[in-house]
């Protein structure tokens, strides 16, 4: 019997970074070829496993059908795949509606859950999605679904609850997850990496991890991407690879956008060490 | 729903027709042309009646269970239980709740007709149909990746239509034949309105969904063609438009994108004959061909031109 390792997030947090990452790391450090997405941690909720799995059409059953029957799909792969599985997350830890859980305790052999301040979050996504900062300030700060028109969707929705209720729902989750920060992976990403590495059961031999770091190196990855494209669901004519760098968001958000996420979010935040001092008490929240 | 009520007002027997095959149905099934073969017996009945969850099953998933004689049972609930006989002549259908009679079809001839079409020897392939001349060329992929709305876009431009979602390949002649299933497509609403089709009246495919049964009506082919190409449509290819022939390896790897439930069909102890059907079907079309998604109205003008090609 097999098992999974779950590497979650919130979108916009280095999730495919730690793939690619991890992908190198797999291949012996190897660089990565762009032409083919990269294959390591598929999706979780991808329909081509649900119709494989469950012998159904995903887009014939409706929203809560799906959700319930992803505890059972996942109890079903890991019963049958002999070796571990790994699936890329954007769910917040949860329940089916029938109150199963999404992420099975008994067939999770691991958890990475990837964070990262909201603040840069907000700019990364604006820039992602083509909305406006204030647009995606409020989206971080309602309880929100990851879902494509169905023409174009190929993976289940996703509930991603608010950025905070995200957060404390991994933080929660059953077996702990090993807790990655975007921004010391930026101050360390050998280091980061070869803690993932080490969670997850793979080899963290330190010459394969400066590889796979040299291999996926932001100015890398931007340049591939200049030169092939990378169709990870952004708007149309914007890059994946944006800036790859932490503290962005104080040329980018004013003031008043700062102090919002912080009024959204101060709690989660300070639990994750994104607030030097506790949350002001005079802003205006 | 009562099962008299799901028997139809009639309570007679429907003659129809799908895939080439004889059907005598007490469920209403309004979508199936009538039948217009010949004076053959009948080769499936679908009848109204208790389908319970099978005591001994040897295959025991979420909403597949088969027992070792080959009876299978396939339930999705608040829609319907259905069991279809080991020889796949025979599926009953229990109605769980109060579904809509579209959302009973949905399932119904999607997995459930899937198990009835492998146990008679046929092939289904997930894949629309459209004839090309005196033939047909078959495009695969999995669900999302755009078959029915490129079928939809080539029924605007005139061509007819013979399956879509699932198409029935029959192996046992000389030459593969696509068989004909049912005039209409299903269609997402964002879908429709790029193509500018009206919604009113439409029957959805689950009443929850925005997802509708599109009757194509005269652009229905309903006889079996001998099947000239089969194109596998790539969802998230990078590849550049146009057709690509796959050599046989590649064609094989394929496999679980082209089959319609591939893995079932595996499952339900039938791996030798997929192989054996899939290899030689690849084999007299010269090979699996590839596609990405058309992404402009340019792309889909040369892709009817190869398309075309393919079928002379």
């Amino acid at each position: 019997m097999g098992g999974f390792y779950w590497i979650a997030s919130y979108p916009k947090s280095g999730n495919t970074w730690m793939r690619m990452l991890l992908a190198s790391l797999q291949a012996g450090g190897a660089a990565l070829s762009f032409d083919t997405r990269i294959a390591f941690a598929p999706v979780a909720s991808h329909f081509a496993d649900v119709e494989a799995v469950l012998d159904v059409e995903p887009t014939d059953l409706t929203a809560d059908e799906l959700a319930e029957l992803r505890h059972d799909m996942a109890m079903l792969i890991a019963r049958e795949a002999p070796e571990p599985q790994f699936r890329k997350v954007h769910d917040a830890w949860g329940r089916t509606p029938s109150g199963r859980p999404l992420f099975p305790p008994e067939v999770t052999l691991g958890t990475l859950y990837l964070v990262r301040d909201p603040r840069d979050i907000a700019v990364s996504w604006a820039h992602f999605s083509g909305r406006t900062v204030d647009e995606t300030i409020a989206f971080l700060a309602r309880p929100s679904q990851l879902s494509r028109l169905p023409t174009r969707a190929s993976q289940t929705a996703q509930h991603l609850s608010t950025w905070s209720g995200h957060v404390l729902s991994w933080l929660g989750a059953e077996p702990t997850p090993l807790v990655l920060r975007y921004e010391d992976m930026l101050a360390d990403p050998a280091g980061a990496l070869t803690k993932a590495a080490h969670h997850l059961g793979l080899d963290t031999d330190p010459q394969v991890v400066a590889s796979a770091v040299a291999a996926t190196r932001f100015e890398r990855l931007q340049a591939e991407e200049e030169e092939k494209g990378f169709e990870m669901g952004q708007m149309e004519g914007r890059n994946f690879f944006r800036r790859g760098e932490a503290g962005g968001w104080r040329d980018v958000l004013t003031a008043e956008q700062a102090d919002r996420i912080v009024c959204d979010h101060g709690e989660a935040m300070e639990r994750l060490g994104y607030l030097a001092t506790p949350a002001r008490s005079d802003a205006p929240c | 729903m009562d099962l008299a009520d799901a028997r139809g007002a009639t309570g007679l027997s429907h003659d129809r027709a799908l895939y080439g095959l004889r059907i005598a149905s007490e469920f209403p099934a309004p979508d199936l042309p009538p039948w217009s073969g010949d004076d053959r017996a009948v080769d499936l009945s679908i009848r109204i009646g208790r389908v319970p969850r099978l005591t001994n099953p040897v295959l025991d998933r979420p909403l597949l269970q088969a027992d070792a004689e080959g009876l299978c049972r396939y339930a999705i609930p608040g829609v319907a239980a259905y069991e279809v006989s080991a020889d796949g002549r025979q599926v009953v259908i229990e109605p769980d709740g109060s579904p809509t009679e579209a959302e009973i079809r949905t399932f119904l001839f999607g997995t459930v007709f899937a198990i009835v079409c492998m146990k008679r020897g046929l092939l289904p392939l997930h894949a629309s149909c459209i004839r090309m001349g005196d033939k047909a060329v078959a495009v695969a992929g999995h669900s999302g990746a755009g078959k029915s709305t490129l079928a939809a876009n080539l029924v605007a431009r005139g061509f007819l239509l013979l399956a879509d979602d699932v198409t029935v390949i029959d192996m046992s002649g000389e030459a593969p034949t696509a068989l004909p299933a049912f005039p209409r497509v299903k269609l997402w609403r964002d879908a429709m309105d790029r193509l500018e089709l009206a919604v009113d009246g439409l029957e959805r495919a689950r009443p929850t969904l925005e997802k509708y049964h599109v009757p194509v009506e005269t652009a229905f082919c309903g006889e079996p063609l001998p099947l000239a190409g089969l194109i596998h449509l790539e969802p998230e290819s990078q590849a550049p438009a146009g057709l690509r022939r796959l050599s046989a390896m590649e064609g094989l790897s394929r496999i679980s994108a082209v089959v319609y439930r591939q893995q079932m069909m595996v499952r339900l102890g039938l791996r030798d004959q997929q192989m054996e059907q899939f290899l030689r079907l690849t084999s007299k079309l010269g090979g699996l061909r590839a596609m990405r998604r058309v992404a402009v109205p340019a792309e889909l003008d040369a892709l009817v031109d190869q398309m075309t090609a393919l079928a002379r």
